[in-house]
């Protein structure tokens, strides 16, 4: 079992084993580096399967890694006990400390974490601590994907109006949520809302997020840390304090913008760049086809924060109460980096397989047959088609990608409904 | 046309169908029976043009046409006027026609939304749905669904049949107590700004009959109604009230007294409304008097308080922010 999940995965990083080639051939020929074939005569192989080692946290098992933050590593797990799957947020120490504010932003992120219960803010399940490891793991919902990676994911870098319209609404009703508990997120952009796999979208990083005082009767705040392409012309003009709330209006604005366009309203070579030209203020939509959301975009991205619309405002703006049929048209979630699984299934599988059958099983015969193996891709000319950054394929490759899985699939073929 | 049975009836037509039969409904002899399977077989065929059967989906116009035929002739009041004459599945169909056709949108117009704000009886009719027990629950589902709506959830809120509510919530019968419960939790929840509005204007009343939830007998109403009240007074949209509420010495002494409740659930809300009082940067002189005056007490008590809750920081973190403001009181300045 382990040796048949090695071959499919590290199949682009190790050597193929072919017998129809032989050595001379490929001496002379002048292909680049990546498609080298060796032979060599199976009993010189010295046989060590790679061991996928199942590991646990607390009750919670281990799988391949869904993103890497400034902080550390995000993991998917399996809750052992309900069988529920999670997201491992590992946090260590010591890349903590070189961060500015990083420990400070942990510990309110995670304060702030445990005492909100919405639809569309991520839910902190636990928080588990390894002492001698130095390490922190924030258990969290599982989410499939974040929208900044399904933009780059397409070449349009934008969503269908439909899909805009379905994550927008539900960023403003999660971010009335927010400031109903007398939070500023401070950070809203499509890199920190996630979606999970039945398409509700969660907002997450509460980091440099503010809780305005109970007793405090406006929003002002005096401190920001957000991505400057978000920020208002309030903080890039370096005032010294700002209503929040209308913050994350505008950074709700620039983002909605930029899922609809494929573009930034404001940029710049550097900060400074971006700043002035944020601080001017002066943007220009372009053509969208559809006039209410250009409206909207300017509501929220007026340059005075007192008339920049208010969230109530803009959910009785037309385009929030719009009805926008759903097309065929669909961005999903690319797959990971190191797999070429459209469907993100859950990478929990194979560990738990190692860690229940790895021993027992005789590999030669229980898949002599190999029919799974047929589409094994070659070294080196499929793995660079999966290059990160390259767009990733829509639902309509499905079929075709769904071939290169098919271990998981043949063993696991129920596991795409998780 | 299908090759067998019978012709396909036109939305009119099945409108008309109903309406009739619905007026017979209500005779004790042949024909009425005979009415109440027209009702349900109509109600099946309304459910199917709207739903579409089986791989079938729904044919706009004929929803649309539908939905005019149901507005013109005033159906949908006469459905839930008639609701407790239906049978079992025809009273599912009306919540399920009536759910479908208040969700109609035609770009950002909701055409159903607005018929029933010229017609806020259906409302009214809706939330009384509640004296009935066989018509309890389906008015509920159709209730909720209304609550969706800005328009509607205002015009349900500054009614009179809102108070009704605190009668509601108390009914013997569990299912429909706690189906009450939600359905005035979502009104007074729902629409952030709306309620702000309403609980501003209405305090008194509303806040009158609040207490009367909080002293309630029955153990469910009493912690469902704290808890309610904490959600309501920690949300920043209801910043008026919250002073306005914790300014109130008699709040406060209804607080402490849960704080010494019997069941651990209702000591544990009542600390999280408690905790607002004390935080209050400017309290007016009577809730000073009162912490004052119980200083000690309240240090004593909140120090053995839910000890066992070693694991939740923010709890510990808060009630010794508590305990500390509490020590530090002092009785201002006479002059």
């Amino acid at each position: 079992m382990d040796r048949m999940l090695d071959l499919d995965e590290d199949a682009f990083q190790h050597p193929t084993i072919m017998d129809d080639i032989l050595p001379e051939d490929f001496l002379n020929d002048d292909e680049p580096l990546g498609t080298l074939w060796t032979r060599l005569d199976s009993d010189q192989i010295i046989y060590q399967p790679q061991r996928r080692k199942a590991t646990m946290v607390g009750k919670y098992l281990k799988g391949e890694t869904l993103g890497e933050g400034s902080y550390g590593k995000v993991k998917e797990v399996l809750d052992s006990e309900n069988l529920c799957r999670r997201a491992v947020k590992i946090l260590k120490k010591g890349r903590l400390r070189k961060i500015p504010n990083g420990e400070q932003n942990v510990k309110r992120e995670i304060s702030l974490l445990k005492r909100l219960s919405n639809k569309n803010v991520i839910q902190l399940i636990e928080v588990l601590y390894h002492e001698e490891k130095q390490k922190m793991y924030m258990i969290m919902e599982y989410c499939s994907g974040n929208l900044q990676e399904m933009l780059e994911s397409v070449p349009e870098k934008k969503f269908p109006l439909w899909q805009a319209h379905m994550y927008f609404t539900q960023l403003i009703d999660g971010l009335e949520y927010l400031h109903s508990q007398g939070i500023v997120h401070k950070d809203i952009k499509p890199g920190n809302l996630l979606v999970t796999t039945d398409g509700t979208l969660k907002i997450t990083d509460l980091g440099v997020a503010e809780a305005l005082d109970y007793f405090q009767e406006d929003d002002i705040c005096k401190t920001s840390q957000g991505s400057p392409a978000f920020q208002p012309p309030e903080i890039a003009n370096g005032l010294d304090s700002f209503h929040g709330f209308k913050v994350d209006v505008w950074s709700s604005g620039v983002t909605l913008y930029n899922i609809i366009t494929g573009k930034y309203p404001f940029e710049g070579d550097n900060v400074y760049r971006l700043f002035e030209t944020i601080g001017k203020g002066v943007f220009t939509i372009p053509d969208t086809g559809d006039p209410s959301v250009e409206d909207l975009i300017r509501g929220m991205l007026t340059y005075d924060p007192v008339k920049r619309l208010k969230i109530q405002q803009i959910k009785h703006h037309n385009w929030y109460r719009k009805k926008i049929s759903r097309t065929t048209e669909y961005v999903m979630p690319p797959p990971l980096p190191d797999s070429d699984d459209p469907l993100r299934c859950m990478t929990v599988i194979p560990y738990l397989e190692a860690f229940h059958c790895g021993e027992e099983y005789d590999e030669e015969e229980e898949y002599e047959d190999g029919e799974f193996f047929v589409e094994q891709p070659g070294p080196s000319g499929q793995g660079a088609a999966q290059q990160p950054g390259t767009p990733s394929p829509k639902l309509k490759d499905k079929k075709s990608k769904r071939k290169k899985i098919p271990v998981r699939k043949f063993t696991f073929g129920s596991c795409k409904q998780q | 046309m299908p090759l067998f049975g019978k012709s396909q009836k036109t939305p009119q037509e099945m409108v008309k169908n109903l309406k009739e039969a619905i007026s017979q409904i209500s005779r004790e002899d042949k024909k009425g029976e005979k009415a109440s399977d027209d009702v349900s077989k109509n109600l099946v065929l309304m459910k199917t043009l709207l739903y579409g059967a089986g791989d079938q989906e729904p044919q706009s116009e004929q929803v649309a046409q539908l939905a005019q035929e149901i507005y013109n002739s005033k159906l949908l009041l006469l459905l839930i006027q008639s609701l407790h004459r239906i049978d079992f599945e025809g009273k599912k169909d009306v919540a399920q026609i009536f759910n479908n056709v208040l969700r109609r949108q035609i770009a950002t117009r909701s055409p159903t939304v607005e018929h029933i704000c010229t017609q806020p009886e259906i409302l009214f009719t809706l939330m009384k749905g509640y004296e009935q027990q066989e018509i309890a629950l389906n008015c509920g589902m159709m209730l909720r669904e209304c609550c969706r709506y800005e328009a509607l959830a205002k015009i349900m809120l500054y009614s009179e049949e809102f108070y009704n509510f605190f009668r509601y919530v108390e009914v013997s019968t569990f299912d429909i107590a706690s189906d009450a419960f939600s359905t005035f939790k979502e009104l007074l929840t729902r629409h952030k700004i709306l309620c702000a509005e309403f609980l501003e204007a209405n305090y008194g009343r509303v806040f009158d009959q609040y207490q009367a939830l909080l002293n309630s007998e029955n153990y469910v109403t009493r912690r469902q109604a704290l808890k309610l009240l904490g959600e309501l007074l920690l949300d920043r949209h209801n910043f008026t009230t919250m002073t306005r509420y914790i300014s109130n010495p008699d709040n406060l002494k209804l607080m402490m007294n849960m704080l010494r409740e019997k069941s651990r659930n209702i000591q544990f809300e009542a600390f999280h409304v408690f905790k607002v009082f004390v935080a209050n940067p400017n309290k007016p002189k009577p809730i000073l008097d009162i912490l004052l005056r119980n200083k000690e007490k309240l240090v004593d008590f909140l120090t053995k308080f839910h000890t066992d809750r070693s694991e939740d920081e923010q709890f510990n973190d808060e009630k010794a922010y508590l305990i500390k403001q509490i020590k530090e009181l002092k009785a201002p300045d006479e002059h």
